[in-house]
C-alpha cells in the first residue's frame, strides 16, 4: 500500500475520530445500553450459578453476550454513512478523496468502535453475571474475529442504504441475510468457550468468524467503490 | 468584453416534455476551448423522473476561460455544477475533466456542508491529506481572511465565514478547473472582493466556472451561459 492510500485512509480515520469523541453520541449510546442491558441480564440471574453444568444457562448466557454486541453495535455503525449524508458532508469525500479510502477509514473507525464495545460487554457480562470461561482462546478469538465480521458487515450494510430513499427497510433486509450467519457462529463459539459446547465446533466457529471477516473486509470496499458516486 | 459565443450543438431530438435548457447566446465552445480544452461537454442532461432540467448541452473551455451560469430560481444552475463537480451523475451525455478530479476540480457549493465538530485548520488538513497536497493553510486564510477562525468549529462559524472556508478548501490544490455556486450570496463587500480575486487568480491556471442570478457577478466572466425555463 503507497504512502499516498495509507495517509488518505489515516485521514478518515482521524476524523472519524475527532468528530466521535468531540460529539460522543455513539460512544455514549453504545456505553449506556451495554451497561443497562447487562446490569439488567445480571439481575435476572441474580443468585443462580451460570456455570452449573446441564442448567442451560451458559447457552444463554452465549447467546445474551452476543445480542448485547450486536445491539450495541448496529445502534451506531451504520451512522457513519447515514450521519455524512444527513448532514451533507458526503460531497466533501466524494470531492476529495478515493472510495476505498474513505471504506476503509470509515471500516477501521467501526472496527475500533465494535472491539470497544465488545469489551466493554465482556468485562461487564464476566464480572456481573460470574460467567466463567472454559477455553479463553476460543473466547477471544470469537470476540475478535466477530467483532471485525460485525464492523465490516454493519459498514456495508450502511454504506448501501445511506443514499436509498426507504432506508429502514433496506436496512433490514440486507442486515438480516449478512448478520444471521455471523450471530449464529459467534454464539456457537461463545457456548465452547463457556463450556457447553463442544471444543471443535467451537474452534470451527471461531475460524468462521474470521473468514467472515476477512471476507466482508475484501468486498466492502469494492462495493462501496461501485456505488460511490450513484 | 464579453466574446461572442456560437451554437455548436444543440438536442438533435426534442422529446414530449421540450427541454429546458436553452442558452441565450448559444451553447458555449469557447476559441481557447475548442484548441485545448481543460474542461469539455458533451451532450450533458440531467432529468428527475420524466422532468429534463437541462439537455444536450455541449461545450468546452480552455485555460483563462470564465464562464458564467446564468438563469432563474429552480433553472438548473446547480445542478449543472455537481454535475460538472461529478457529484450529480448525468442522465445523458458526459464531462471530461482533466485526470485526478480531486486535485484538479475545486468546487464550493451553497449546499455544500462541513464537518460541525471540525475546526477550519482541521478541514485544510483534512482535504490536503485526502488529496495529496500542501494543506497551504496559512496562506488560504490570509487569502480569504479567515485567518482569526482558524481553531473555531465550523457549528460557531457564520454563513459568510463558511463560505470563506468553502472557497479556500476549494482553491486549496490550485485546482485547473473551479466550479463556484453563488460564490458572492452570503459574503459581504469585502468577501465578494475575495472571490473576485479568486476568479482573477484562476483565469491564470485553468478555467473558472461560476454560477450566480446576481448580474453584478457577470463581470467575473467572459463567457455566458443562461439556462431558462
Amino acid at each position: 500500500m503507497s504512502s499516498g492510500w495509507k495517509a488518505e485512509i489515516l485521514a478518515v480515520y482521524r476524523k472519524e475520530l475527532q468528530t466521535e469523541l468531540r460529539s460522543k453520541s455513539g460512544l455514549v449510546t453504545a456505553g449506556l445500553f451495554s451497561f443497562v442491558t447487562v446490569v439488567t441480564i445480571s439481575l435476572v440471574l441474580f443468585n443462580k450459578n451460570v456455570n452449573a453444568p446441564g442448567s442451560g444457562l451458559q447457552d444463554i448466557s452465549a447467546g445474551l453476550v452476543w445480542v448485547v454486541i450486536l445491539f450495541a453495535s448496529i445502534l451506531n455503525l451504520p451512522r457513519t454513512f447515514l450521519l455524512e449524508e444527513e448532514q451533507g458532508t458526503a460531497d466533501l469525500l466524494r470531492l476529495f478523496a478515493r472510495p476505498h479510502a474513505v471504506y476503509w477509514g470509515k471500516v477501521l473507525f467501526n472496527i475500533l468502535q465494535v472491539l470497544g464495545t465488545a469489551t466493554l460487554v465482556s468485562v461487564l457480562f464476566l464480572g456481573f453475571t460470574g460467567t466463567r470461561v472454559s477455553v479463553p482462546w476460543i473466547y477471544v478469538v470469537s470476540l475478535i474475529g466477530g467483532s471485525c465480521s460485525m464492523a465490516g458487515a454493519v459498514t456495508l450494510c450502511g454504506a448501501i442504504v445511506a443514499q436509498a430513499a426507504n432506508r429502514a427497510a433496506l436496512a433490514g433486509a440486507i442486515a438480516v441475510p449478512l448478520l444471521l450467519p455471523l450471530v449464529q457462529l459467534g454464539v456457537t463459539g461463545m457456548r465452547a468457550a463457556f463450556g457447553s459446547g463442544l471444543v471443535g465446533g467451537g474452534q470451527a466457529a471461531a475460524v468462521g468468524l474470521v473468514a467472515y471477516a476477512a471476507i466482508m473486509l475484501a468486498i466492502g470496499p469494492w462495493i462501496y467503490a461501485a456505488i460511490w458516486k450513484t | 468584453m464579453r466574446e461572442a459565443l456560437r451554437a455548436l450543438s444543440l438536442p438533435a431530438e426534442r422529446t414530449a416534455a421540450p427541454p429546458r435548457i436553452e442558452s441565450a447566446k448559444g451553447f458555449a465552445h469557447s476559441q481557447k476551448g475548442l484548441l485545448l480544452f481543460v474542461l469539455r461537454v458533451e451532450g450533458l442532461g440531467k432529468r428527475y423522473e420524466s422532468r429534463w432540467i437541462f439537455r444536450g448541452l455541449a461545450f468546452s473551455l480552455g485555460a483563462g476561460d470564465r464562464l458564467v451560469v446564468l438563469g432563474r430560481n429552480g433553472a438548473g444552475k446547480s445542478t449543472l455544477l455537481r454535475t460538472l463537480a461529478g457529484l450529480v451523475q448525468p442522465s445523458e451525455g458526459r464531462v471530461e475533466l482533466p485526470p485526478e478530479p480531486r486535485r484538479s476540480l475545486g468546487f464550493s457549493g451553497l449546499e455544500q456542508a462541513l464537518y460541525p465538530q471540525l475546526t477550519v485548520d482541521e478541514h485544510l488538513n483534512l482535504a490536503a491529506e485526502l488529496r495529496d497536497c500542501d494543506a497551504r493553510a496559512d496562506e488560504l486564510l490570509d487569502q480569504v481572511e479567515l485567518a482569526y477562525a482558524r481553531e473555531l468549529p465550523a457549528s460557531k462559524l457564520s454563513t459568510g465565514m463558511k463560505a470563506r472556508l468553502k472557497l479556500a478548501l476549494a482553491i486549496q490544490p490550485r485546482p485547473q478547473v473551479l466550479l463556484l455556486d453563488e460564490p458572492g450570496a452570503s459574503l459581504d463587500e469585502q468577501g465578494r472582493g475575495i472571490v473576485e480575486a479568486v476568479c482573477a487568480e484562476q483565469a491564470s491556471r485553468g478555467c473558472l466556472i461560476v454560477a450566480t442570478n446576481d448580474p453584478t457577478e457577470r463581470r467575473l466572466a467572459n463567457l455566458e451561459l443562461r439556462l431558462e425555463s
